[in-house]
């Protein structure tokens, strides 16, 4: 395991263990509103399944990417979890997710854990 | 239970669309996860997410549950504190959220809301009309109609004061398990006497029909007026409670306290100089400015013989924000800080000073992990301790999450046993079917049981809440 990928693993389970699945975030995100309310679409959701993909619950050939894709960061999300919740930057974890995803650092495959 | 998704999310798509059927598994994760501090596992993982928008689609989606024997798991906002809302087995999960319209009638007296409208928002609606919502729970920002009046929840207000939500409950337009619609109660502001179905539905968390449509009574919006008090010892302040309910004081709309590290952490959070001691706030209310600062004056001058530190109407709305802040913020900033194990104990009120010194004492000697601090606030007027079980890590395994849950669980229901309450801000089933067999007489629980089974004979909604999960 190279070393940025290493952090980057270690800081996302460190977070997203935080979150308590208050949901406070959700009626602050477009993509929630815009889905009238799907929860997989929203910061919530969005942490949950990064830490359920880093978990081995959920894998890369799973359809996580419309979910963390659909992000627009602009860390609303993040204001109300400051104020509200855990203290969580949501925004900025979801785009440590994507990047994860995106350079092909969740080697995934139903029975590898990362 | 062998499901084939492929075939089940064709199906559903017939009745919802296909745009509103998730059977993909990062969505199944997400609805099935909730507040209690452990994973979810593959036990609870629905095959299915649905999002009906009508008492029709929602009709269908039974009926066809029902045929095929799969469990149907109601969700709102998924924000129950004891895993009410978390799916007991693979079953699809009914997600409320489409079903979000607001109808204000002012001339007929009462407003209608879809289960799926947020608190936050309903209560901002109804302030346009000069109307209260009566329904108070942390977790407004997010927390459905629906799920409040499924769970009948007091959260921060005092019942004695204005009673619980279901009190304002003229009725519903509901989808029983079998699939059938059905409206009960009143469209008038007068509600029936006698046997009234609505009354069976409310609190019923979700065991008995899937509520579809809310009508409630607009409550013209009140005078409030703050006060705060601190003291030195949390023991105090259980005193005041006491004498207010001995001396029949009328109580506060809220009755909120912080124990002395409660208090010192909230404070903290929202920038106010550390108190002494423990803190009381209370929100008055009335339905005349003059009747309001009149209530407020005399229970001020109650609270002075109840020996605090200080005792002062805030005035300031600025000030009196920070005071309420502090309140939220000292379980945000717990929590912040490690994880909380939480219990719910409403004693008679003449013994809520036994009730807090035994439930201090468990939470310091529990079997299931050792060093952890004891915290409590809450709504105290109610009466309500909820005392904490405060763990300055989120290090531990999920084994020893469960067993610290267990453990608050079966103490706490001992205590509320001892002193003669039973909750009421939480919800009775999921966590607690235990609870129920061992405070009231066997033939309580099959009363509930043959309830379910006359409207649900296949146990098609909210399987597992009833039977006791985990």
């Amino acid at each position: 395991m190279d070393l940025a990928r290493e952090k980057i693993i270690d800081t996302l389970l460190k977070e997203a263990g935080k979150c308590r699945a208050c949901r406070f975030c959700v009626d602050a995100c477009s993509l929630y509103q815009a889905t009238e309310g799907v929860e997989s679409m929203a910061p919530y959701g969005r942490i949950q399944i990064i830490k359920y993909l880093l978990n081995g619950t959920l894998h890369e050939d799973d359809p996580i990417v419309y979910s963390l894709y659909s992000c627009l960061q602009c860390g609303r999300c993040d204001r109300v979890c400051q104020t509200k919740g855990q203290n969580l930057e949501a925004s900025y974890l979801i785009r440590l997710g994507k990047y994860l995803l995106s350079r092909g650092l969740v080697k995934g495959g139903k029975d590898e854990k990362i | 239970m062998d499901v084939d998704v492929k075939k089940l999310a064709g199906d559903l798509s017939k009745i919802v669309g296909k745009e509103q059927v998730f059977t993909d598994k990062p969505t199944s994760v997400v609805y099935a996860k909730d507040t209690m501090p452990w994973d979810v596992e593959e036990k609870n993982i629905p095959y299915a997410v649905v999002r009906p928008a009508s008492s029709r689609e929602v009709s269908g989606l039974l009926r066809y549950a029902n045929e095929r024997l799969i469990p149907v798991h109601t969700h709102g906002s998924g924000t129950s504190l004891v895993g009410l809302a978390r799916p007991k087995t693979n079953c699809i999960v009914l997600d409320t959220a489409r079903m979000k319209d607001i109808r204000v009638y002012p001339e007929r007296g009462y407003f209608e809301a879809g289960p799926g409208v947020h608190l936050a928002q309903l209560r901002k609606e109804l302030e346009k009309h000069n109307a209260l919502l009566p329904v108070f729970p942390g977790s407004e920002l997010v927390a459905t109609i629906g799920g409040t009046i499924a769970v009948n929840t007091s959260a921060h207000g005092v019942d004695a004061a204005l009673g619980k939500p279901g009190d304002f409950i003229l009725g519903f337009e509901l989808v029983l398990p079998t699939g059938e619609i059905i409206t009960t109660g009143t469209e008038s502001t007068r509600r029936p006497a006698g046997i009234d179905p609505t009354k069976f539905f409310i609190g019923s968390e979700g065991l008995l029909g899937v509520i579809t449509l809310v009508r409630m009574r607009l409550i013209p919006l009140p005078y409030f007026q703050h006060i705060m008090a601190s003291y030195r010892t949390t023991e105090d302040i259980l005193d005041t409670v006491m004498k207010m309910y001995k001396q029949r004081i009328f109580p506060p709309l809220f009755f909120e306290y912080l124990d002395e590290m409660a208090a010192k952490i909230g404070y903290e959070a929202v920038g106010l100089e550390e108190p002494e001691g423990a803190v009381a706030m209370m929100r008055m209310h009335s339905w005349s400015r003059v009747g309001c600062e009149d209530q407020a004056e005399g229970f001020l001058e109650f609270l002075k013989t109840c020996n605090p530190i200080e005792a002062r109407i805030v005035k300031d709305p600025e000030e009196w924000n920070k005071i309420w802040g502090s309140r939220a913020e000292a379980g945000n900033y717990m929590y912040r800080l490690g994880m909380t194990f939480g219990s719910e104990i409403t004693p008679r009120v003449d013994k809520l000073r036994d009730a807090f010194r035994e439930a201090k004492a468990f939470i310091l000697n529990l079997d299931s992990y050792q060093g952890n601090e004891f915290i409590s606030f809450g709504h105290i007027g109610a009466p309500t301790i909820h005392a904490y079980a405060f763990v300055r890590t989120k290090d531990i395994s999920n084994e020893v999450r469960k067993a610290i849950t267990m453990e608050m669980r079966e103490k706490s229901e001992e205590l509320n046993i001892r002193y003669g309450g039973c909750g009421g801000e939480w919800g009775l089933t999921a966590q607690r079917v235990s609870f129920l067999k061992k405070k009231y007489e066997k033939e309580v629980y099959e009363v509930l049981v043959k309830m379910k089974h006359a409207l649900d004979p296949k146990d098609i909604l909210n399987r597992g809440n009833l039977q006791g999960w985990i």
